[in-house]
This record gives C-alpha cells, structure tokens and sequence, in this order.
C-alpha cells in the first residue's frame, strides 16, 4: 500500500474552558489565581490515523466535538497541544471559502490575490481566470469592489478560486451546505473530478447523502475521541445509533427536545465542572443551534 | 529564530503580495489616496511649528544647519511612520483573522506584511521632507548617509515592535487601549520637536537615563543629524539604541512565536 499522505498520532489540542479566554489586565493584577478559567478541556485527544492518497474520507460526529478543529489541524492553521501531524503535500482549503478577500478589492483583484496567496503562478491565473470567472458566475460583475456582491458570489468566486488548485489534498468543511441547487450540483461535479484525478478529500458534513456520495472511508468523532475508524457506513451507523437512540430528532419536536440534548449529555463538550451552566447567555445559544443541528441530521437520515 | 526567519523569507512573494494589497487598498482613489499621504504630515508639520516653533519660541532652540521647521520635519515624518505602524500593530493578526485560520503560511507574514507596507507608505511621504529642505534653508553634506542609516534602525524596531503588539493584543485585550496612551507619552518623550540638548541641559540626571532607554531617540538624532551636524548622538546613545531595536526585534519574534498556539486557538 502507498505511504499515507496525512499520518496523525496521538493529536490532541486543548481550549480553555470559558469561551471568554483573553486576560484583561485587571484580571493578572487583581485577581491572580482566583477566577482562574476553571479548567480546560480538550475538543480532540489521543486521535490517530493514516490516510492514504486518493482515499475520500468524511468525517461525521455532533456539533462541538472537534471536527472542524481536526480538519484546521490537518490544514496546519491551529498548533496541536499534544502528538502530531504531518501532510506530505499542500493542502487546498474548504474551510471558510470568503477567507483572503477584500471587500473593497475587485472580483479580478479578488482572484488574483487568492489565487496567488495559495501559491498559484501569475501566468497560471490568466489561464484559468475565464474559467473560475465562468464557474463563480460574476462575468458582470468582475470589476466591481466585492463589497457590492452578494454573499453567495463571494462563496462562489472563492470556490471556483480554490478549485482550480493543484493541491494534493482537499478539506471541504461543509461548504457545500451554500449556494443554490444549481451551484451546487457544479460543486459537486468538481469535486469528483478532483477525487477521480486521485486526490485526497476529507470531508466534514451533516448531510447523509453527500458523505455518502464521495466518501468510502469514515471517522465518528465523539466528544473528542475518535470512535469509529472504519467504512464510511459503519462510522455513520454508530452516529445514526447514538443520535436517533433517544428520540432527539423528532422533526417539529424542536420546543419540547430543547433542553433534552444538554440534560442528556453534560459529558465532555459541556465537562463535569460546568456547574454554573446558564452563567453566559451564549451558552443557550449552542444548546439551540446544536439541536437543531441534530433535528436536521436526523431527519436528513430518515429521508 | 534564524529557521522561521528562513521561512519568511521562503515565502516572500506572500509577503509581497500582503504589501501589495494593503497600498493598493490604501490608495485606491489613486490621486487623491497619494495626496493624503503628503496632506497630514504637511498639516500637522505646520500645527507643530505653529504651536511650538512660533508661540513657544522653539525657533531659537534650532541647532545650526538649517530652520526650525527644517528640524521639525526630519523627524517628524519618521515619527508618523512610527506613529501610525505601532497603532495599526494591534490589529495586524486581528483583521485578517480568516485568512490566517485557513492559510497555512509562516504566521509572520502578516504583522511583517504590514510592517512592510508602512515602510513604503513613509517613502511616499518623503517628498514633505523635500519641500521643507528648501523652505527651511536646508544644506546638503555627506551627513544625509544618516537618514537611511535612521531608517534602517527603525525598521529593526518597528518589525519587532509589530511581531509583538499583535500577538500581545490577541491575548490580552487591554493593549489596544494602552498603546494610544503610551504613543501620546511617547511623542514628547522623543526629540522631534526639540533638540535633544535640552533635555541634557535641563532633565535630572535618573531622568536622562530613562529617556535614553527609548531607542527612538538615537534614531530621530540620526535623522536630525543627516542635515544639522551637531545633533549626531553621541557614541553611548548610538550603542544603546541600537541595542534596543535589536532586543526588541528578538524578543518580539520569540513573544510571537510562544503565543503563536495560543493566538491561533483565539483568532
């Protein structure tokens, strides 16, 4: 078998506790020690795996346990804590498709900076520019400052602008949930064009149906370990077994399941210190999104 | 140090593209952008040598070599330079925080990238200098050497000071609001619109210590002295400033580099 492309050992990376982690000044002089940020846990621990190359790998788990942090570990954009990993190649990244442009910048100079900023040659743009031009659908308006696009030509010039990277290995962290149908569907023709050139995908997304679509491979993440490392269909049924087990994805149950998912799992997102609960007004926030998430995947895997 | 120094400069054309950007952003409405840039020095060259020059006699205090305002001016652009670099240092991770947590590049491409784009946007505005050299009766001498010897200090300095204060301000918020502060402090405490013998002549002697400690003045001396001869600093400052931007390049970079997980995890 070929040399894995990605090779993570033992990776771990630790946050602190409260999500207001920045010192203010009066904090180190007054109260040293006292309101110490109580305690710290870790979003991913003792996470290992090879990945080899041309293998499309998608990575499933709930909201909060680490897998957006494990795909910018891989992009090398956040420093483990503990292990390691390497990337034997660049790494073209899905993460944050409207990363690197300036609003007040044309959609050209938009391109061109990207494009070169992920180390593409200058001669190499104006080659493919008509091309990303056609892709993102912005023909009309690719001298004018992006500060005037919509935020779904944004998504779509920075896809087309990543897409065109020769990049050995692909994160794609739900992006694809942007965009219209239309759009999408081009997204996703690209993206297998890539898989079938041999590239290496790893893919972070709820939605059943696309995982299913490109990945062979898959890795449950639970509350920060690694569960399942098997076909993609063994990692989605072990997530499938723990989300549906309870009756959490109840489609229009949104009011009454609410409070359900927190009560149920004050494990390691929510940690064991986490007395004062309803400290932070953010705190309900999550809960909210993360149920919803929950009631669309869910419901997503009824389909 | 040396190896992230080497990888900066692997990665140069990432660093010429973020100076790029910056100016192009920066003067966009081209004529009017450039003119700006030449606007502020020019007025607030005024206002000093108004206030300070005119009302409280300063005019007097110019060393030989040239007019007050001549003095004023060969310090004052490099002190904007310092100005407007250590004010917009606090941000340099903060505002392109996207970028960085999707772009895997040595992490100080982008304070140095703003640095950068500083030290061009103080090129630009040395054609004030240009005006004020003839208006203030300036001479030209071999001493002039001195004004790029100033700027070759000052950059040290202000790319150690930028790998600093925007690491520094991702972890501890308050510096934002210190740093406004201490340029205001810092502004009388350097000679740039007064000669630097009057502090000698007239400062209590643990005084002068301290305010030689600031390495800003060695160099505004330089800048001083490349058309008034008798303000070349004196050995001992010169030795000591020089001292001072190395340090403060050295240990800004390894500031950066301890809070670089740290940073990475807050962006």
């Amino acid at each position: 078998m070929a040399e894995p492309i990605i090779k993570a050992r033992n990776l771990g990376i630790k946050f602190a506790r409260t999500r207001r982690r920045k010192l203010s000044v009066r904090e180190l002089v007054i109260s040293r020690g006292k309101r110490r940020p109580q305690g710290e846990f870790w979003p991913l621990r003792g996470i290992s795996f090879d990945i080899r190359p041309g293998e499309a790998v998608g990575v499933v788990g709930r909201n909060g346990t680490g897998k957006s942090t494990l795909l910018k570990l891989i992009a090398g954009v956040l420093i483990p804590d503990e292990g390691s990993v390497t990337v034997d190649g660049k790494v073209a990244p899905l993460l944050e498709l409207r990363a690197g442009f300036n609003e007040e910048l044309t959609g050209r100079e938009n391109v061109y900076l990207l494009a070169s900023l992920h180390g593409m040659k200058n001669s190499e743009i104006d080659k493919r520019f008509d091309e990303i031009v056609e892709f993102a659908e912005v023909k009309d308006f690719i001298d004018t400052p992006l500060r005037h696009y919509s935020s779904g030509m944004k998504v779509r010039l920075g896809f087309a602008v990543i897409a065109q990277l020769s990049h050995p290995v692909l994160l794609v962290d739900e992006v694809l949930a942007v965009g219209d149908k239309q759009f999408k569907k081009k997204c996703y023709a690209t993206i297998e064009k890539m898989l079938a050139d041999g590239r290496t995908l790893l893919l972070v997304s709820h939605n059943e149906r696309d995982l299913e679509r490109f990945c062979t491979r898959g890795l449950y993440i639970r509350e920060g370990k690694m569960v399942v490392d098997g076909t993609l269909a063994e990692a989605m049924d072990a997530y499938n077994k723990d989300t549906d087990g309870p009756p959490a994805g109840k489609p229009g149950a949104r009011k009454p399941g609410a409070k359900k998912p927190a009560a149920k799992k004050p494990a390691a997102a929510k940690g064991p210190a986490a007395k004062p609960a309803a400290e932070k007004p953010s705190g309900d926030g999550q809960a909210a999104a993360e149920q919803d998430e929950i009631s669309s995947a869910g419901s997503a895997g009824k389909k | 140090m040396a190896s992230r120094a080497v990888a900066v400069w692997q990665r140069r054309e990432v660093l010429g593209l973020l100076i790029r950007r910056d100016l192009k952003v920066k003067y966009q409405q081209s004529i009017l952008g450039y003119f700006w840039t030449l606007l502020e020095p020019f007025a607030f060259a005024m206002i000093y040598w108004f206030v300070f020059g005119v009302l409280f006699g300063g005019k007097r205090t110019a060393p030989p070599g040239g007019d007050y305002i001549l003095f004023l001016v060969s310090g004052f652009l490099a002190w904007q330079w310092f100005n407007s670099n250590v004010a917009e240092s606090t941000g340099a991770l903060k505002k392109q925080a996207k970028l960085i947590t999707t772009m895997k590049v040595p992490r100080e491409v982008f304070p140095i990238g703003q640095a950068g784009a500083k030290i061009i946007e103080f090129l630009l505005s040395l054609p004030v200098l240009v005006i004020f050299f003839f208006v203030g009766h300036g001479h030209i001498s071999k001493d002039i050497i001195w004004y790029p010897v100033g700027m070759a200090m000052q950059i040290v300095l202000l790319t150690g000071v930028t790998l600093l204060m925007s690491s520094l301000n991702i972890v501890l918020r308050d510096v934002e609001r210190i740093v406004r502060i201490f340029l205001r402090a810092m502004f009388y405490l350097s000679p740039v619109i007064y000669p630097y013998h009057l502090v000698m002549t007239h400062a209590p002697e643990p005084m002068k210590i301290i305010y030689e400690l600031n390495p800003m003045v060695g160099i505004l001396q330089l800048y001083h002295s490349a058309f008034f001869p008798t303000e070349f600093p004196p050995t001992r400052l010169l030795i000591m400033s020089i001292s001072g931007c190395l340090l403060i390049l050295v240990f800004g970079w390894w500031l950066f580099k301890k809070l670089e997980p740290a940073v990475l995890k807050e962006l």
